[in-house]
């Protein structure tokens, strides 16, 4: 496809995105019930459930790719892992943000260590150090490694921090029961965020490989060394 | 096979005998461990309302400090005088490599919990007789996962250059299954009386077998001299 032409499908996608948000707000506030037990708060739901698993395949992604870089040793794969990894920590932050308002207005606590909670914590802070490890390594070759190998362990240890944490007194509800537009709501707020979360990636992953082109020459003077993706 | 195991016992052999004459790290890594567990005794300790089994998350701190250590100092031997370098060179599959330095690691690891363990169940008051045998065996196995990931991300400092302090901060989300379980674990068997769950050991277990495969096949994609 030629520039003008990604150009075009680029701002079709954020504008759909947008659209997508607006519907999903306005059903929110104006179809779906409140819930009896906890009241308007709960309605934070629709947007921390979907954004939970959007950071969950963005962490999926960035696993395939850091195995498809350490098996190919493209670089587009790394580009790829690394922007999977700063979307997944991005959405994530949002999951502990919305998690914490609703842990506040469910039960009067900012903070508890239930599994859930300690999950996402733990989910965040194996993505953070995924980051700052980049950020750390100057060699191009050498961070796309160190960063597929623990992009690699890092998601391996996501089943088994999950497993710990079930350990772990609970003071979430076991199920949820959905009434029929409650799960209309959950659906229309499924899509946008999965449009977000896919559009960063992408986005994300085209940065990250402009980053990795040198600098063109200025007036006869050198081009800057190539600054890889972080 | 013959030819492997006297590779890797000539390598094991090779880093104790050096850890003995030179005493860098085992002395260094020991008192971290006592001083971590002493400070943490006289911050929580004096509290009344601290239990006996919280001894445990305080042995973690102890051990993930104390492994820190040991595990940079382990591979920083092997940064002297090129001696990686020459490995590297050595017609020895890289794997073994791994496997030897954990072992190494394993053994310092573990002379270093025979002393630091006693002493935060002693500061801290810890009833062990209820179950001595599972403590030991949890803490045990704990060590052995602790001990197989620190030894990969030990060899990706060292090889990259990186300053002090990243290897804490790689190891210790990672670790945190290990922690939280090993935690929960003695929560229910010494507070509320139960025995140890199989799913609970199970997940130190299944711990410690995926991270020692994973290290064991990527360790010679981030191994640099």
């Amino acid at each position: 496809m030629s520039t003008a032409g990604t150009n075009i499908f680029v701002r079709i996608y954020w504008a759909a995105t947008v659209a997508m948000f607006a519907l999903a707000l306005a059903v929110l506030f104006t179809y779906t019930p409140t819930e009896s037990t906890m009241g308007p708060i709960q309605k934070i739901f629709y947007l921390h459930l979907p954004i939970a698993i959007s950071t969950f395949i963005a962490c999926m992604v960035s696993f395939i790719a850091s195995i498809g870089y350490l098996s190919t040793r493209k670089t587009e794969w790394d580009e790829l892992a690394a922007a999977s990894a700063w979307v997944a920590v991005q959405l994530c932050s949002v999951v502990l943000i919305t998690g914490m308002l609703w842990a506040r207005g469910a039960w009067g606590l900012w903070w508890t260590w239930s599994p859930r909670l300690t999950f996402s914590l733990v989910l965040w802070l194996l993505y953070v150090v995924y980051l700052m490890i980049r950020m750390s390594i100057e060699s191009t070759e050498r961070r796309a490694i160190v960063g597929a190998v623990y992009g690699l362990i890092a998601f391996l240890d996501v089943p088994l921090v999950y497993l710990s944490v079930r350990l772990m007194p609970d003071m979430h509800p076991t199920s949820v029961e959905l009434a029929w537009p409650m799960k209309l709501t959950l659906m229309a707020w499924f899509v946008p965020v999965f449009m977000l979360a896919g559009g960063l990636i992408a986005a994300k992953t085209v940065l990250n490989r402009r980053q990795g082109e040198p600098s063109p020459s200025v007036a006869g003077f050198p081009a800057f060394p190539a600054r890889g993706a972080l | 096979m013959t030819r492997a195991i006297s590779q890797f016992s000539l390598l094991v052999r090779k880093d104790l005998r050096i850890e003995s004459r030179s005493r860098q790290t085992i002395g260094l890594v020991t008192v971290l461990g006592v001083l971590v567990v002493s400070v943490l005794g006289l911050g929580l300790g004096a509290a009344s309302n601290v239990a006996g089994f919280s001894a445990t998350a305080v042995l973690w701190v102890a051990y993930l400090f104390s492994g820190v250590l040991c595990f940079e100092k382990t591979m920083a031997v092997e940064r002297n005088d090129g001696v990686l370098a020459g490995l590297l060179m050595a017609p020895l599959d890289r794997g073994l490599i791994y496997l030897s330095k954990l072992a190494s690691n394993l053994i310092l690891m573990i002379a270093v919990a025979a002393v630091v363990t006693p002493v935060g169940i002693l500061f801290f008051g810890f009833d062990l007789s209820a179950a001595p045998g599972t403590f030991v065996a949890v803490m045990a196995l704990s060590i052995i996962g602790f001990a197989s990931i620190g030894t990969l991300f030990s060899a990706v400092v060292s090889s990259t250059r990186l300053q002090g302090g990243l290897l804490a901060m790689m190891l210790f989300p990672i670790v945190l299954p290990l922690v939280i379980t090993s935690t929960q674990l003695m929560l229910h068997t010494f507070r509320d009386g139960q025995p140890a769950s199989g799913g609970a050991v199970g997940v130190i277990v299944a711990f410690d077998v995926i991270f020692m495969t994973v290290s064991w096949i990527v360790f010679e994609w981030v191994l640099e001299p």
